[in-house]
Parts: structure tokens; C-alpha cells; sequence
């Protein structure tokens, strides 16, 4: 359903960076493997707010098998949106609910993107995606 | 003395590092300045050899203490230029102080009466007002500044026989134009507005004369003019002070208690309420000191230079949207059709350059320019030509990677 590269494969392009400017570039190149959403689906209600840049998520598939589709309009986001659902896509709602999805993505060199920071919106994507 | 940004750039041990293994370029500075050898041993010496608390007297420290707190008043005092030092109230910084004005004028208010603001304004100098206004049925009115800060005649009629409160900015700390300050100070006058200047983004740049420009309040914050954090400065004529109600109660502000009524100490303490910032007061007179010791013209030359030289490297590559003037601007505000700031930022962070991304807190104003936010490197005195092209190059490459193919 949604066209996004394995967990392994995202795992091999982001833990071989060894510097922000990799971790930078390996995620404009992941960002173009999310597919855009269309206009009408950037509603309201889809819209995670707290984030510094416009962020939409949608859940979709039942509780035995998700899916999500999501949108930034800035193009780092894009990238961290496709780490973030190649993990967890096709799970289980349970199994999507019991991973360790900040550490998972710390092991993915992205941990300054989950700092509670004031422009940072990562971890009410996660706390949307595992609610 | 010619001014030299590179030999200043010693007294900043904080600039002697590097980020990621690249040469950090500390270009954030509207949002807080880098602290000086000066100030930062002010407040060291402050707790190694006074530390006590201030106004209680009876003993050897606090005496020392006291002095030093009551000459740091006096150094600020002169650093503004205000004609006593008990014109000089401590405060948190700039938002506090708009806060104690605020509350402490809302006795004064009424139902229909005026409150006018530019549309330049932090929300800083914006919320305050606008909560005041829900509070006693006042209004917030807006006075139109183009953003290159100019006034046009028409703006007289903003100001009106209801307008009770005029506060405005003196320099924009999103877009870094200066306003109209002198005139629209004059025209509220007419109206026995109150005045109050947001002077957060000038007091590190320009001298600053709160007798010159004859207005009933002028703030800022330390931290922004190489001083610490957690103090700032409300700065007010006698009369304007006086009418002002304690936006705090409590001990250091009164003269005598009892379970019946409070007698209020005299200015300034009457509006300093529990033990203030000693060492943030000793650190902002050091911050005075330091700026009185540089060429001040030469300084703000500098800085200019180094926004201009950013402008006109940026202007000549075209597809960048530049929000700030070409001179007399210690920043560069822009933005790139199609490409977030926040990814701009970020790839300029990786490569040592530190600047802000975002609404400035000036939602109203982002909204005036039709963006979102934009990315804003502002300069101060020890910065670099190396640093103003670091950021330029790094945010060239990060154009291209980031542009759509
Ligand atoms: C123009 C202006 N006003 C007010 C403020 C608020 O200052 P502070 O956060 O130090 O209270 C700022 C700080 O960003 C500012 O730039």
C-alpha cells in the first residue's frame, strides 16, 4: 500500500552518517520516498500540532494491520516522517503501542530531533502515531 | 582606538569553540549576545567576595553588596541617560517590565479607551496590551508600519483623544528596520498618551537617550546587550513611575506593615517587591561598562557592514527573499520560496552556523509579509567577515540541496 523503504534500509542509510550534514542529506533523500498528501487531506484535525513546521499524519487499516500517510511542508520532516513510518507500517496497533520508538530513533542518529524542545513536534507525532 | 572585532572576539571565551568540527558562527545574537570576560567576572567576583543580600544593612558584606547593587542602578543609569537613578527598576527583562507597566496602568484605564501599538511589535510588546485591553474594555489599535519602517502621514489618524497608551518598538527584531521612534513619540505626546519604547533590539546597537527621546517608559533586557539573563531594566519619568500600582507586593517594597495597610517603600523599591537579581544587576552594569568602553560608532559601522556585505552577497544570487533594509540594519531576515527555514536552519546548523528560524514571536508581522517565518542572521560586535560569508556560502549549498529538482 504505501511505498516506503524497509526498516533496513533506513536503518543502513542513517546510521552510516557520521555528522549532522550526513544525517541532514541521508533525510532530504528519504524525503522524497513520502508520497505528498493531497490538499484536502491537510484538514484541521489531521494537523499535529507543536510542531514548528506544518505536520499531518493520517491513520489508516484497522487495528490488525496500520498504515499511515503523512505530510510536511518542510523537507527534513519529510524524512524523519518516512524513518518514523517505515518502523512501524503494517504492525499492529498493540505492537506499534509497545515499541520504544524514541530510542529506536535515537539508534537512528535522529535523537536531536526528539529533544522536547520548543520547535520540535516529533514527540507529539509519536504520541499521536502510538496513541 | 579603531575598532577591531577580531581582537574583541578574546573577550568571548564562549566564541573559542568549534561545532560538529566546524568553526561555530554564533549569528543568533537578536535572540540573546555572547557575554564578555568583563561580565562574566563581575558576577564570579560578586559571589566569591559579596555576596549578600542587599538593604539589610548591619553587616560587611551586605554593605558591599548594597554598594555594588546601587552603582550598578547608577551605571545603567547613566548608560541610558535617565536623569535619576531611581528611574531605574529592575525587572526580569523587557517582558516583565511591559508587564509591570500593564498592570500598573490598568487603574487607569477605562471602557472605549485607546491602546495603540505598531504593527511591528514583539509579542512582548503586544500581548500585555491586548490582555490589558480585555481586562478593561479598551482597545488595541495598530498602526500600520510598512515594513521599512516608514511613516506616512495618514498615520495621524491612529492616534486619537482616547489614546491612552502608545508602545511601540524601536527596532524590529524580525525584520531589524528601525521605526519612526521620534515621531510617533511626538504625535502621542499631543494626546498626553502614555509613551513606552521597546528598546530589546537597540540597546546593544545604538546609544540610546531616554531624555532625548522624552517618553514615559523605555525597556529592554540585559541578556541582549551582552549582559546576563534574567534581568532587564524598566526605565520611567518620575511622573509616569509614580502612578504606576505594584505589579508585585511583598517585602523590600514597603516602608511599614501592619494586618490593616501596607505603606509602599519610594522609588525604586517601591516597585521592586523581594530580593532582586543582585549579580543579573551587577552583570548589567558590567554589560554598560563594556559597551562604554568601545567606540560605539565604530561598533554599530561594523555591524552594519557585516549585514550589508550579507545583503548584497545574497541580493546579486536572486530567488532569496530578503525582509530587512539594505543599510542602517544590524540583521538579515529571508526567506526562500519553497524551501522551509526550518531546513535551511538545520543544514546551517550542521555546519557550525547559528542563526533563527521561525516567527520571531511576531506573528501578526509574519502575517503582514505573507510567510511563515524566516530565517534571521543578526550580527553583533564580535563578528566576523569570515562568519557573514560562512553563512552566506552554507546557505547557497543548502539552497541547492534542498531545491526541488
Ligand atoms: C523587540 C523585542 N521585544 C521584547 C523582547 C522580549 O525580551 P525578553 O524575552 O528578554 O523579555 C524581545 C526578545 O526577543 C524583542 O526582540
Amino acid at each position: 500500500m504505501n511505498d516506503f523503504p524497509s526498516p533496513h534500509t533506513v536503518k543502513q542509510q542513517l546510521q552510516a552518517c557520521r555528522s549532522k550534514e550526513e544525517t541532514f542529506k541521508a533525510l532530504v533523500a528519504l524525503s522524497k520516498r513520502l508520497p505528498r498528501l493531497s490538499d484536502e487531506e491537510k484538514t484541521d484535525e489531521n494537523q499535529v500540532k507543536g510542531c514548528e513546521s506544518a505536520v499531518w499524519l493520517i491513520v489508516e487499516g484497522s487495528a490488525e494491520q496500520r498504515y499511515f500517510k503523512a505530510d510536511s511542508d518542510a523537507k527534513l520532516m519529510r524524512g524523519v516522517l518516512v524513518a518514523i513510518i517505515s518502523l512501524i507500517t503494517g504492525k499492529t496497533q498493540q505492537a506499534i503501542q509497545e515499541m520504544d520508538l524514541k530510542t529506536e530513533l535515537a539508534e537512528l542518529n535522529l535523537s536531536s530531533y526528539l529533544t522536547s524542545s520548543r520547535t520540535n513536534g516529533v514527540l507529539s507525532i509519536l504520541a499521536r502515531l502510538q496513541a | 582606538m579603531a575598532f577591531d572585532s577580531y581582537t574583541l572576539r578574546n573577550q568571548f571565551p564562549i566564541l573559542q569553540q568549534t561545532a560538529y568540527d566546524y568553526p561555530l558562527a554564533y549569528l543568533d545574537n537578536a535572540a540573546t549576545t555572547q557575554k564578555p570576560l568583563l561580565v562574566l567576572d563581575a558576577i564570579q567576583d560578586y559571589y566569591r567576595s559579596f555576596n549578600a543580600n542587599v538593604h539589610r544593612g548591619a553587616h560587611f558584606l551586605s554593605d558591599r553588596a548594597t554598594n555594588h547593587f546601587e552603582q550598578a542602578r547608577e551605571r545603567v543609569a547613566n548608560f541610558i541617560n535617565a536623569p535619576e537613578n531611581s528611574h531605574v527598576i529592575w525587572s526580569k527583562g523587557t517582558t516583565e517590565a511591559i508587564n509591570m507597566v500593564a498592570y500598573g496602568l490598568e487603574h487607569l484605564l477605562e471602557k472605549d479607551d485607546e491602546i495603540l501599538i505598531t504593527s511591528l511589535e514583539h509579542h512582548a510588546n503586544l500581548v500585555p496590551w491586548q490582555q490589558l485591553a480585555f481586562r478593561t474594555g479598551a482597545r488595541l489599535r495598530v498602526l500600520p508600519l510598512t515594513s521599512n519602517g516608514e511613516w506616512e502621514p495618514e498615520y495621524q489618524k491612529y492616534f486619537t483623544d482616547r489614546t491612552r497608551i502608545f508602545a511601540a518598538t524601536q527596532v524590529s527584531n524580525a525584520i531589524g528596520v528601525r521605526t519612526p521612534l521620534q515621531t510617533m513619540i511626538n504625535e502621542a505626546k499631543q494626546y498626553n498618551a502614555f509613551t513606552l519604547v521597546d528598546g530589546a533590539q537597540a540597546v546593544a546597537h545604538y546609544p540610546v537617550d531616554v531624555q532625548a527621546i522624552d517618553c514615559d517608559f523605555y525597556v529592554f533586557s540585559g541578556h541582549k546587550m551582552y549582559g546576563p539573563t534574567g534581568i532587564g531594566v524598566l526605565y520611567g519619568k518620575s511622573q509616569a513611575l509614580d502612578v504606576l500600582l505594584p505589579y508585585q507586593t511583598g517585602g523590600e517594597m514597603v516602608r511599614h506593615v501592619a494586618y490593616q495597610a501596607t505603606e509602599f517603600n519610594i522609588l525604586p523599591y517601591r516597585l521592586e517587591a523581594g530580593t532582586p537579581h543582585i549579580d543579573g544587576a551587577i552583570g548589567l552594569a558590567a554589560a554598560c561598562e563594556f559597551l562604554a568602553q568601545q567606540d560605539r560608532v565604530a561598533l554599530l559601522d561594523w555591524e552594519q557592514k557585516l549585514a550589508n556585505h550579507v545583503y548584497t552577497r545574497l541580493r546579486k544570487e536572486g530567488g532569496i527573499e530578503i525582509y530587512s533594509p539594505e543599510h542602517e540594519t544590524t540583521l538579515v531576515s529571508l526567506s526562500v520560496p519553497n524551501i522551509h527555514t526550518i531546513d535551511l536552519n538545520a543544514y546551517l546548523d550542521s555546519k557550525g552556523v547559528a542563526v533563527r528560524a521561525g516567527s520571531h514571536c511576531a506573528h501578526p508581522l509574519m502575517a503582514q509579509l505573507g510567510v511563515s517565518g524566516t530565517l534571521r542572521a543578526s550580527f553583533a560586535c564580535y563578528n566576523t567577515l569570515e562568519e557573514a560569508d560562512q553563512f552566506c556560502d552554507v546557505l547557497l549549498e543548502a539552497i541547492e540541496i534542498l531545491a526541488d529538482e
